[in-house]
Parts: structure tokens; C-alpha cells; sequence
């Protein structure tokens, strides 16, 4: 009978066990809607109190995934709902996972237009309301929006700004050899060939960055075909309708490739270029290896400990002079997205597109670097508080609100084969030299998705 | 001469003994392997002693000079051997710290690898002990899945988790649901759940290779005794297993605490259950920023599985023995 | 933060309890189950028909069929239990049908009753008509072919059953229906499926034993089968169908082997171009001289020992030296993914097994032999994010101008300044010749002894020293250059330069791998019994001969186990290349590149394409290994 009993015990266990697996009654309301309709419910009348909102980014370290969680608490917290965000390193792959997997967050934060391009005509992604879209507009300068647009809606609402157009220069150098900030390309050039004349590296160049080696080499290449060859080109060269097989575009690598390669033009601090990781370009400039660095906006945080970045400081910057008297401004930035259709979503959409997320995230981002350092954030929104920047910060926020024009980095418009792909590969192998330009943009141009 | 000892007829090689060496030559050859051996242990270790010293030196000495420079450090950067990393990477918050990590991590290693010894040890005993029809192929079919690479599986697992497993019946059009949606997605669950699955050919390869080897005898007095399938199992085979499993332990635990992919994949955007190996990586920020964390964030994660390695080790040495020398 | 730890906590301990209590209730539990069968048939045959009363609706209540899903549940579970308890009392057939047949409509009519609106079957008359002859004519088609051993109306029961469940249910539309008409289907499926079952005799004694031996293969194997199949083998298939497609995730079409065409016509994926540029590279003719010593030395030492090819210690190192000399040198100029996967499974195979080996025999009962094999294993513990930042710290380069700040290109480029000065080149030519002297005294001396081992090992270990002093004293090495009067050393570029690049990669693979090598050989060669070697010894044999005679023969299974299952870790290797390079400088292969393929760029067509060739490679592999463990077991009963 003891046998007996231990046998009911078992089925009755087994009996807890299927009703544990299917406790709910009835097909709960998925929420992950990921079918596109115009949503009904957009901006918070209704009371958000007791919800939950999930964020995934690309942006983890403490700094930045803390400040962004410490802007959001502050929404959180005044609305009575809590928000997480998380931050992943491979956030490009796993977001991908994520939303063929059925399990993606309730908004994600795309450093990559291209993305959310595709995401919103695959139908991963919701449409942005119109109530958001007229929302956002008037606070970011013109075209924001309409680098994630298409099928007549816009997919994502802009969140971050990084200012690519810079250059930063070693002044102590500067002063010694009396050059002044050029202000036209040809100015810029005829200054490196007076310096390599006078003994002085001008460049420090490295595009190593693990696994996404080479986008320093193709930052390079779009800010200088948006100045040589205009806007107008440069978005037929984003929608491939101006090959990279093309003789202008052909022309323009080998143009940077030539510069990088005159002797004396460039100090590789990690011996070639291709093997320099680009955060190693900090220390030689302000060394004085070499006198100029064009890199992003976020680049003061690659400096050592103890140099001073600002205007009139160790490091100064200036704007990565045009060839003419436009005022060309190569950007990136991050956009947010939503995947599930909810009131509280969309409120925090609308607060993560606003001034006031960008004044509250730039003034908790500043204060966990401290010291009145660079922070790493930076948005274009129009509307923003200044007063939280610092100078070199506030040179930058204008730079961009007075781009003429504004261009998105071109690598994060193109499909992903070619932006995170074969442009940086094949860049790359040409910047090292395994390829010739022809052979590399040739492969690039082959790599193109067909459909 | 320290070989003339002997004499010598012609000095072809003909069919003729080996004369042993002797002397000083041979001392210093005899000394030869140790001499390898120690060079080579040298060689290995040299790679982990230098992120182990980097990780107490600060970013600009990090870039700036190799690691067996370090006690110039105060001189040319201001700062010597420090404890910054450490404190920085314990004291972290982004996703959610890497003391939440290191528990989740504990919670998935630990029950990751308890689940696959409880399974793989019947099936082992199964493939090794019971006789019945198409075995072998069922055997070898088993043992091949470990060829599949454990990425493709990664999203229909995630799927599952997050909708459940429905299949259409062809024709008629219908769908049956053979895994209920219970919403793992995000969840610790759903790693333990996809380790157990990659974990067991290995773990009855690894398995069967032993249990298969047990003495025969055994089987047949207990046979003879009267004792069922599952008496032998428990009161022979469980206990003559004990080192074997304790080696799988080991490798199962390592991987299951050094895993990134399948747990970041599995638990997604749901930062509380992100593991230690996950927040470590995100220590450093988009662009390589605060790069310099990961080499104390490293030394971290590593501390566990050295505990358990160093623990376990006894019987992981016994444990491999009997399984792979009777192959 | 109180309250997260706990949960952490809780998570694990309920975790593990879970984890135990659930398998010791599957196994323990399933296996009383069927030990009550021979001894208490009534008991087991209620227990069964309440088991599978419960299955049944747990499945209709997990697919969200039937209201009231608990009651139900247990409802239906009482009644099978009864009938399955009132089955057992009696053996007359009649009764038994009844029982049987009675007991099923209860059970289907409790179904009909409790479906869901939304799952009620329309009445389809020609469904049904259809389903039950299409049913019955399958039915006794195989009951034909069988032989017509089978009872006819069983036969008739089941198949009229299964067609008519067909019918009712599975064709016509469902939510249409009304709960009348689903009553009467289910009781009626319901009563022929339990007639059916009361069909079934009980068993006697002999009967029962079998039932009870017979079940436990499934009840040992159907957990793991059933993980496998959920995360390996459903997988698996999938994959194998979304090979055959393109496009975009949600909009895949069918494109047959375009997949496949495309990958093997990819010069980056596949490239056969290049192979003939081998026959004019340095190390293809390098290995060539070096086996060449290789088999002059193992035909003289066989010679002498009578076999035809002595294998030992100084052949043996100088023919696996030379093989890695041309596999190196046929690698470096096949470029191409799958081209690369083959040289990581060449190089880290064979590096990882040979030093595993030697580790593990040097160490054996050496002093110190537990902190050596330690130091030799914490690699393993290390995981690939560490790996990553450890190895860049080793490879890293900075210009020559400025000082080394990894480990190797310090050391090289060390080398090249001594090379480059006259006098530190001549002295360190000096010492080098000493050392040169060394080896080949030792080398005489064992040509006295007629140790041709010795004598080959000599040989192979002074000639790079010869080409070491002619390069010190020559062109110099480290890749000198004088500039300004100064000589500068050119640091390597382990990563950006190929092809070499790929093997400074299986380098970091190599360093991990060997630990495990190296246990499971050391854990063999602890397992060669102790009197072998001994009366070997005493047999005057010496240490090598005791290694290559005895030792090598007795650990040559778990040899194979160990490169078997290195080549399947390699084949798959993922991390490293994606973490060091992500495929760029040449160093792409399989497994990353699909992950590009699938993850990176949402193509997964492609992206499992790779993958079924990732797994149809491993195949022949695993097929090889398998049997020959299946050799030796037969070997061994």
C-alpha cells in the first residue's frame, strides 16, 4: 500500500506541474503587436500609473546606460510607473534576435536609421502617430525625421546627436608653428602639406575597432564626399543610385587613402592604420605625435587623464572646414522605436524625443563624468536648456542646429551587408592596402543586398 | 668519453642492441622534459599574468606601456597599482551590477548543470545497458547533434519561449500547440532550458563512454540477484559514476558560466537576469570607452569557476580515466 | 538590493530542488510505476487509465480546447482510473468491450460538453463518410499486408475510430458548430477508441514482466530525447528548410539550392584559385626537407629495430614537423572561409592534441605535477570576453618608433635591435653556436648508442638554431631596417596581416583547448596499468620505447576521442574570430559568417545555409568516431 501511495503522490505532482504550465485561462492578449496600424492611443491622457516600460540600447557603459536610466527615472517617478532600460554591447545583432524571436523590448534605441528603415517595412516596428511626429518635429532640426521615414511613415523619433564634422588639434603645436584653423578643405590640406614640410605629423589615423574595423575609414569618406560632391550626391550614393563602382566615389577613397599614405602625413599609434584602434588616437595627439584628429563629438573621453579639452585648452577643436560656404555637418545619433501599442509607450516615446530628456540626460551624464569634462551625450533638439553643456559641448550643439546641410552617417543609412559590412571590410582591406580602391569599392558595390 | 664503455664493433646501424646512455649527457636529457614542461607552463600562464597586472593599472598606463613595466607607473602617470577597475566594475550599475550578475550567473550555472547529469545519466546507462532494437542508430544520431551549431537553434528556441510551439498540421490546417506559451522569454528558465538541450550529447557521449566501460560482471550477479534496470543503475551503476559526472560537473559549469551568447540571446532586454558575463562586456561603452574595466571585470568572472575547477579537480582526474581509456 | 539577492537566491535553490524533485519524480515515480505491473495488475492498470485520461486532457487544456479545465481534468482522470481498475477485474471479452466502449463515451462526451465555442466542429457529413472508409481502408490495407494476423475487429474499432475523429473533427471548420453535434462526435470517437481498447485482454504474468522490463528503455531515454528534440532537432529541420529560401525575414520564398549555389561560387567563401603559388614558398620546401629527415631517420631506426618504419621520438617530431610545415604552406595561399575553417581545424587539432599530450606525459608523476597541469587548464576558466582583452594585450603593435607594448612584438622587435648591432648579433651567434655544439654532442653520443631518436632529435632541434646564427650574422631578423643610422625594428601585425593572421587566432584557440586535451590525456595515461610499463623497464626497454611501445597503443582510443572532439569544437568556432576580428583581414569562417549572414544582416536563408554545411561537414566526422567506439566495444565484449 506505501508503494500505492507514493504513486498517487507522483500523478498528483504530475497533475501540479500541467496546471502550473498552463495557469492562464484563455489566449491573453499578446502584447507584442507587431503588425503596422495607426495606433488609437497615443500621448498620456490616460494614467500611467502602475505601468512598465522596457528600453534595450546600444549604450551600456555606467556613464551612459546610468544617465539615460537616471533621465528616465526622473519621468518614472512623476508619472507613478517604473521604466527599465538595458543596455547590451551587441545590441545590433541581439535586437535582430529579439524581434525574430518574438521577444522584443517595448522600445528600442537604433543608432542605425538603415535599421529602423527596415525593421518598420518588415513590420517589426510600429508607426509613429502623427500626434508624436508633429511633436517631435519642431524640435529637431530639418531632415531629422525624414531619415527614418518611408511608405509615407515615420518610424522613429529622434533621441541623440553626435556631431561628426570635428576636428581635433594639439594647440600647443598650433601655436608653435604659427598655423591658424583652416576654413576650407583646401586650407586644411595646404596646411598638413606645410606641416609635413615642417616636420610636424599632421594626422593621427587609426580605424581599428574590433569587430567593427573600418567605420573611422568610412566617417573619412562620407564627410568628404558631402563636401566634394554635395548633398545631392551624397544621398544618391545612400540609395545606391550612385554606385560604388562609381569613378567620383572611386575617386574621393582614393583621395583620403593618398592623403593618409604621403609620407610623414600620419602617425598610426598602433603602427599601421588599420591596426590602430581609433580610441588609441587620444594619447599621441595629446602627446604631440601628431597635430589633428578628425573624429565624432564623443571622442574628448579617449584623451588621457589630466589633459585639458575646451577652447583654448590642450585640445582645441574646429569644424572639419567645407569646400565651399555651405556648412555641410556629417551626424549620427541614436533613434527610438516603439513595438508595442500602449499608452505608457508611447509616453515615454514622446519624453525620450523631448528637450526635456535631453536637458535632464546631458545634466545626469555630466555629473557622473564631473568636473565639467565632456559628458559623451549630445542631442540637436532645438529646444533644450544649453546652460547644461559645457563650452566646448555648446560649439557642438550649435554646429549642429546650424548644419547647411545636415547628413546622416551614410554606413548607418545603407543596408546593413554594406554600412556595418563590406564598407567597412573592404575599406579596410583597401586602407591596408590588400586591395586597390577600384578592387575594394568593386567587392563593396557586388555585396549590395539585389532586392 | 662518457659512452665508452663499451666496445664497439661497426658503427653501421645494424640489428643490434640499444646501449643505454650514461653520464652526464644523460642526466641533462633526462632533465629535458621537465625543462619543457616548466617552459611551457610559463608560456601559458604569461598571457593571464598580464591582464591579471593590467587590471591593477590605470587606463593611460594600460595604452601607454607593457604590463612588466608596472612599477613605473606612479613615475610616468601619476598613478601606480591601483584598485580603481575593481572598484569601478563591483561598483557598477548599469544593467543591473555585476554582483546581480554573478548571482545570475550562479543561478543559471548551477541548476544548467544539474539538469543535463540528471537526464544524461539514464540515457547513458540506456544506451549503454538495456539491448533493444536500433539502439546503436538511435545512439549515434543522438551523439552527432553535437555538431549542430548551437546558433541556429538560438531563435526558434527564443520564439518558443516567447509564444509557445505550435504546430500546423498539413492538409487540414490546423494548429496544435505541443509547447504551451508560458512566457520563459527573459526569464532564468529559458537558458537552463537551452543549456540542458545543448548540453546532452556531449554529456551522454561523455557519459556513455564510462558506464559503457563498467565491468560486465557487475551487471550479471546483480542480474542474477534479481535486480531491475533501475536498481542496477542506482545501487552500481550512480555510485562507480560518481567521478565521471563529477568531470562533466566541471566542464558544464564552465561553459554554462562563461556562456554570453545564448543567455544574453535568451534573456534579452530583462537587465536584472542578464549573467556576470554579459554585464562585464557592457561595462565598456559603444565606442571602447572605459575599455580598461574589462580586464579587472575579467578577473571577476573568472574566480568562480577557478574555485569549482580547483574542488572538483580530484575527481575529474578519476573521472575521465576509466571512461576514456576504455574508450 | 536586500530583496534582489534573495530572489537570486530563491531563483537558484528553487531551481535545483525543481531540477531534482522533477527527475527524481519522472524517474523514480515512472519506474515503481511499472513495478507495480507485474505484481499489481489492477492497481497499475487503474493507474494507467487514469494517466492516460490525464494526459489526454492535459494536452486539450494546454492547446486552450475545453472549459473548465481543472474540473474536468480531474473528472476525466477519476473515470479512466475506474475504468482502467474495472478493466483488470474481469477477463470475460464481452464485458471487457463493454467496459471499455462505455468508459470512452463518458470521456468523449465529457469532451463535447466542455469544448470551447470557439473549437466546435461543423457537422460535415462527407467528411465523416469519407474520413471513416478512407480510415477503415488504410486500416485493413495494412492489416493485409501484416499478414491478417491482427483481430479484425480490433483492426476495425481503431481505424473506424481514427477516421471518424478525422472526420468529425480535424476537417470540417472549426467554431461553427453547435454543442449538440459536439457531443455526439465525441461520445461516439470516445466509445470506439475505448472499445478498442477493451479489445486488449489482460495480460498474464509473463505478459506483465514484459510490460515492466520493456518499458524502462522509455523511461530512461524519453527525457533526453525529448530536450534534444526541442532544442536540437526541430531546429535542425528548420534550418534545413529555411536554407532552401531567400528574402527577408517575413517575406521568405522558396529558391531551392540558390543558397548553396551561391556560397560555393563566393570567392571569399571558397577560392581554389591560388594553390599552385604553394610550390614557390619557402616553408612548402622547408617541410619538404624536414620530412624527408623525418623518414630517412624512422627507415634507419627501423632498419635496426627490424620493422620497416621505426616510429619514435626524433622520426615522429620531425615528420608531424614537416606535415605542419606544408599544411601551413598550402593554407597560406588557399584563401576563402571554408579554406580558413579547414586550417583552424588542421592547426589548433593538432597543436592542442600535441601538447596536451606532451603536458600531460611530461608532467606524469614529475614534481609539481598538480600546479603545472593547473596553470595549463586555467584557460578553460577563462571565458572568450577575457580571452579577447588578453590576447590583444599580447598582440598588440605600436609604430617603431615608439616602445612595444604587447609581450611578443617586445620580444621580436628586441630581437631585431640585438640583430641589427654588431656586437649583441655576435654574441648572441656566439651563444647560439655553443648551444649548437650541445646538441650535436648529444647527437654523437647517441650515434655511439645507436639512439637514433636522439640523433634525429638533435638534428631537428640545431637546424633552425644554424638558421637562427645565419640570420644574426646575415640579414638580421625582426624585420630590421637601418633609418637615419638607427636600427628600427618593425613590430608584426599579429590580427591585420594575412594570411598569417588567422594563425596568431588559433593561437588564442590552442591556448584554451590544450587544458582539456591535456586532462583527459593525463586521466589516460594515469589508467595504463602500472605492470606494463614496469616489466617493460625491466626489460631494459627505454623510457621513449615504454612511451611509443606501450603508453601510445594504450591511450590511441582516447586519442581519437580527444581529436574527434576538438574538430567539432573547431569546426564551430565562433567566438574568437568574431571577438579578435569579425571575419575582416581574411580571417572569416563558417560559424561567423553565418552569424553575419543571419543575425547581422537578417538574410536567413543564407545564414542557414552555412549552417547546414557547418553541420553536414561535422558529419562524416562524427560517423567516423562513432565507429570506431563501436569497434572497440565489440572488440571489448
Amino acid at each position: 500500500m506505501k508503494r500505492f501511495r507514493s504513486v498517487v503522490i507522483l500523478l498528483f505532482a504530475f497533475a501540479l506541474i500541467v496546471a502550473a504550465c498552463s495557469d492562464d485561462e484563455g489566449d491573453s492578449g499578446e502584447a507584442t503587436t507587431t503588425t503596422a496600424g495607426e495606433s488609437t492611443e497615443t500621448t498620456a491622457a490616460a494614467s500611467l500609473e502602475g505601468t512598465a516600460v522596457t528600453v534595450f540600447g546600444p549604450e551600456s557603459s555606467d556613464n551612459e546606460a546610468g544617465a539615460m536610466q537616471d533621465a528616465l527615472n526622473i519621468f518614472a517617478e512623476a508619472n507613478g510607473m517604473t521604466i527599465t532600460y538595458t543596455g547590451a554591447r551587441d545590441f545590433s545583432d541581439q535586437i535582430n534576435a529579439q524581434a525574430a524571436g518574438g521577444n522584443p523590448p517595448d522600445i528600442a534605441v537604433f543608432p542605425q536609421p538603415g535599421k529602423v528603415i527596415d525593421f518598420g517595412t518588415q513590420g517589426f516596428i510600429l508607426p509613429i502617430p502623427a500626434e508624436l511626429v508633429d511633436f517631435s518635429r519642431p524640435q529637431w532640426p530639418g531632415g531629422t525625421l525624414e531619415t527614418v521615414s518611408a511608405l509615407d511613415e515615420v518610424w522613429a523619433l529622434p533621441n541623440k546627436t553626435d556631431l561628426k564634422s570635428v576636428v581635433w588639434y594639439n594647440s600647443q603645436i598650433f601655436a608653435d608653428g604659427g598655423y591658424t584653423v583652416p576654413t576650407t578643405l583646401d586650407d586644411l590640406w595646404a596646411l598638413s602639406t606645410q606641416m609635413i614640410a615642417d616636420g610636424v605629423t599632421p594626422w593621427c589615423v587609426g580605424i581599428e575597432s574590433g569587430p567593427a574595423t573600418g567605420w573611422a575609414f568610412t566617417d573619412w569618406m562620407e564627410d568628404v564626399t558631402l563636401r566634394l560632391q554635395g548633398p545631392d550626391f551624397y544621398d544618391q550614393w545612400v540609395a545606391n543610385e550612385v554606385t560604388f563602382d562609381d569613378e567620383r566615389v572611386q575617386e574621393i577613397g582614393q583621395t583620403i587613402i593618398d592623403i593618409w599614405n604621403t609620407p610623414g602625413n600620419t602617425f598610426a599609434a598602433g603602427g599601421t592604420i588599420a591596426a590602430t584602434p581609433f580610441g588609441d588616437n587620444g594619447e599621441p595627439l595629446a602627446n604631440g605625435d601628431c597635430a589633428m584628429h578628425r573624429q565624432a563629438s564623443f571622442f574628448a573621453a579617449f584623451f588621457p587623464e589630466g589633459t585639458t579639452v575646451g577652447p583654448g585648452q590642450q585640445i582645441d577643436t574646429f569644424y572639419f572646414p567645407s569646400a565651399d560656404d555651405t556648412r555641410p555637418v556629417l551626424t549620427a545619433g541614436t533613434y527610438v522605436s516603439a513595438f508595442r501599442d500602449a499608452p505608457e509607450v508611447w509616453a515615454v516615446m514622446q519624453y525620450l524625443t523631448s528637450a526635456e530628456y535631453s536637458t535632464e540626460r546631458q545634466r545626469a551624464q555630466a555629473a557622473r563624468v564631473g568636473g565639467g569634462a565632456n559628458s559623451g551625450y549630445l542631442s540637436a533638439n532645438l529646444q533644450q536648456d544649453l546652460s547644461v553643456y559645457n563650452d566646448l559641448e555648446k560649439f557642438f550643439v550649435e554646429t549642429l542646429q546650424n548644419a547647411d546641410p545636415a547628413r546622416f552617417d551614410a554606413s548607418d543609412l545603407m543596408p546593413a551587408a554594406v554600412g556595418a559590412g563590406s564598407f567597412w571590410t573592404e575599406g579596410t582591406s583597401a586602407v591596408n592596402g590588400d586591395k586597390t580602391v577600384a578592387d575594394a569599392f568593386a567587392a563593396i558595390q557586388a555585396s549590395w543586398p539585389s532586392s | 668519453m662518457t659512452t665508452d664503455t663499451t666496445p664497439r664493433a661497426e658503427p653501421e646501424w645494424g640489428v643490434q642492441e640499444v646501449q643505454p646512455l650514461t653520464g652526464r649527457v644523460a642526466g641533462f636529457l633526462r632533465g629535458i622534459p621537465s625543462w619543457i614542461l616548466w617552459f611551457l607552463v610559463i608560456v601559458w600562464t604569461v598571457p593571464t599574468l598580464g591582464l591579471f597586472i593590467n587590471s591593477f593599472r590605470s587606463r593611460d598606463a594600460q595604452r601607454g606601456s607593457g604590463w612588466w613595466l608596472f612599477f613605473q607607473d606612479a613615475e610616468r602617470y601619476g598613478t601606480g597599482l591601483t584598485l580603481d577597475n575593481y572598484r569601478d566594475v563591483l561598483g557598477s550599475e548599469a544593467t543591473g551590477g555585476v554582483a546581480n550578475g554573478l548571482l545570475n550567473s550562479m543561478a543559471i550555472a548551477v541548476v544548467a548543470t544539474i539538469i543535463p547529469i540528471a537526464i544524461a545519466a539514464f540515457a547513458a546507462y540506456a544506451f549503454a545497458w538495456i539491448d533493444f532494437r536500433g539502439r546503436d542508430g538511435l545512439f549515434i544520431f543522438t551523439v552527432a547533434l553535437l555538431a549542430v551549431p548551437t546558433q541556429v537553434s538560438l531563435i526558434p528556441l527564443l520564439q518558443m519561449y516567447a509564444g509557445g510551439a505550435h504546430i500546423t498540421l498539413p492538409l487540414i490546417d490546423k494548429t496544435l500547440t505541443i509547447f504551451p506559451d508560458l512566457d520563459l522569454a527573459g526569464t532564468i528558465p529559458a537558458v537552463w532550458l537551452t543549456h540542458t538541450g545543448f548540453a546532452l550529447p556531449f554529456a551522454i557521449f561523455l557519459l556513455h563512454n564510462y558506464i559503457s566501460g563498467l565491468p560486465s560482471d557487475l551487471f550479471e550477479s546483480a542480474r542474477i540477484d534479481g535486480a531491475d534496470h533501475f536498481t542496477i543503475f542506482r545501487k552500481i551503476v550512480l555510485p562507480l559514476s560518481v567521478p565521471v559526472l563529477a568531470a562533466f560537473t566541471i566542464f558544464q559549469f564552465l561553459w554554462t558560466w562563461n556562456d554570453y551568447l545564448i543567455a544574453l540571446t535568451m534573456i534579452g532586454g530583462n537587465r536584472q537576469n542578464l549573467p556576470a558575463t554579459v554585464v562585464v562586456a557592457s561595462l565598456a561603452g559603444e565606442f571602447g570607452l572605459r575599455e580598461e574595466l574589462l580586464t579587472a571585470g575579467a578577473f571577476v568572472i573568472t574566480v568562480v569557476p577557478l574555485i569549482v575547477f580547483f574542488a572538483l579537480q580530484r575527481f575529474f582526474v578519476r573521472g575521465i580515466t576509466a571512461g576514456s581509456v576504455k574508450g | 538590493m536586500d530583496g534582489l539577492f534573495d530572489n537570486r537566491l530563491v531563483i537558484t535553490i528553487v531551481g535545483v530542488v525543481a531540477a531534482l524533485g522533477i527527475s527524481a519524480i519522472v524517474f523514480v515515480g515512472a519506474n515503481r510505476l511499472f513495478d507495480l505491473a507485474p505484481r499489481k495488475w489492477s492497481i497499475f492498470s487503474a493507474l494507467i487509465g487514469g494517466g492516460s485520461a490525464l494526459a489526454f486532457f492535459g494536452l486539450l487544456w494546454g492547446n486552450r480546447l475545453i472549459n473548465q479545465p481543472v474540473t474536468t481534468t480531474i473528472v476525466a482522470t477519476i473515470i479512466g482510473a475506474a475504468a482502467g481498475y474495472a478493466l483488470s477485474l474481469t477477463s470475460d471479452p464481452r464485458l471487457h468491450l463493454g467496459i471499455g466502449a462505455l468508459a470512452g463515451a463518458v470521456l468523449g462526451g465529457l469532451i463535447g460538453a466542455t469544448l470551447k465555442t470557439s473549437t466546435r466542429p461543423e457537422f460535415d457529413p462527407v467528411a465523416l463518410v469519407v474520413g471513416v472508409v478512407v480510415g477503415l481502408a488504410i486500416g485493413f490495407g495494412i492489416w493485409a499486408v501484416r499478414g491478417r494476423t491482427a483481430s479484425v475487429t480490433r483492426v476495425a474499432l481503431f481505424w473506424g475510430a481514427l477516421g471518424w475523429v478525422f472526420g468529425a473533427f480535424l476537417v470540417p471548420d472549426l467554431g461553427g458548430g453547435d454543442q449538440a453535434w459536439a457531443v455526439i462526435a465525441a461520445t461516439i470517437g470516445g466509445a470506439l477508441f475505448g472499445a478498442w481498447v477493451g479489445t486488449f485482454p489482460n495480460p498474464d504474468a509473463n505478459a506483465r514482466r514484459e510490460i515492466a522490463l520493456g518499458s524502462r528503455k522509455y523511461i530512461f531515454l524519453t527525457p533526453a530525447l525529448a530536450f534534444i528534440a526541442m532544442t536540437l532537432i526541430i531546429p535542425l529541420i528548420r534550418t534545413g528548410f529555411l536554407s532552401l529560401q531567400s528574402g527577408p525575414p517575413v517575406d521568405l520564398s522558396f529558391t531551392g539550392l540558390t543558397n548553396y549555389a551561391d556560397i560555393f561560387t563566393d570567392p571569399t567563401i571558397l577560392n581554389l584559385e591560388n594553390w599552385t603559388n604553394m610550390f614557390t614558398s619557402q616553408l612548402f620546401w622547408a617541410g619538404v626537407v624536414v620530412l624527408i629527415i623525418g623518414i630517412v631517420v624512422a627507415r634507419i631506426s627501423g632498419q635496426r629495430t627490424g620493422e620497416g618504419f621505426g616510429i619514435n621520438g626524433g622520426s615522429l617530431s620531425a615528420l608531424a614537423f614537416g606535415v605542419i610545415l606544408l599544411g601551413f604552406a598550402f593554407f597560406a595561399v588557399m584563401r576563402g572561409t571554408i579554406s580558413n575553417n579547414l586550417w583552424w581545424i588542421f592547426a589548433v587539432t593538432l597543436f592542442s592534441t600535441g601538447a596536451g599530450l606532451a603536458v600531460a606525459v611530461l608532467a606524469d608523476r614529475s614534481r609539481g605535477e598538480t600546479i603545472a597541469k593547473s596553470f595549463i587548464f586555467m584557460p578553460m576558466a577563462i571565458s572568450f570576453v577575457g580571452a579577447g582583452i588578453i590576447w590583444r594585450f599580447m598582440y598588440i603593435a605600436r609604430p617603431e618608433t615608439k616602445e612595444q607594448t604587447g609581450v611578443l612584438n617586445s620580444i621580436w622587435v628586441q630581437i631585431g635591435k640585438w640583430s641589427a648591432s654588431n656586437t649583441a648579433s655576435i654574441i648572441i651567434a656566439l651563444i647560439l653556436a655553443v648551444i649548437v655544439a650541445g646538441i650535436l654532442y648529444i647527437g654523437w653520443t647517441g650515434r655511439q648508442a645507436r639512439r637514433s631518436s636522439v640523433v634525429a632529435g638533435a638534428i631537428v632541434a640545431a637546424l633552425p638554431l644554424i638558421w637562427l646564427i645565419y640570420r644574426f650574422l646575415g640579414p638580421g631578423i625582426g624585420g630590421v631596417e637601418i633609418v637615419d643610422g638607427v636600427a628600427v625594428a618593425s613590430p608584426i601585425f599579429f590580427l591585420t596581416e594575412s594570411p598569417f593572421n588567422n594563425f596568431w587566432m588559433m593561437v588564442v584557440f590552442i591556448w584554451i583547448q590544450t587544458g582539456f586535451a591535456m586532462v583527459i590525456f593525463s586521466a589516460a595515461i594515469k589508467g595504463v596499468p602500472a605492470d606494463l610499463t614496469e616489466a617493460a623497464g625491466i626489460d631494459g626497454a627505454s623510457e621513449s620505447q615504454v612511451f611509443w611501445r606501450i603508453t601510445v597503443p594504450s591511450i590511441a582510443p582516447t586519442i581519437g576521442v580527444v581529436t574527434t572532439t576538438l574538430i567539432v569544437t573547431v569546426l564551430k568556432v565562433f567566438d574568437i574570430p568574431k571577438v579578435m576580428t569579425n571575419g575582416n583581414f581574411d580571417t572569416q569562417v563558417l560559424a561567423n559568417e553565418m552569424w553575419q549572414r543571419a543575425f547581422t544582416e537578417l538574410d536567413f536563408g543564407l545564414g542557414s545555409a552555412l549552417a547546414f554545411i557547418l553541420f553536414l561537414g561535422v558529419l562524416p566526422v562524427m560517423w567516423i568516431n562513432i565507429r570506431r567506439m563501436q569497434r572497440q566495444r565489440e572488440a571489448v565484449r
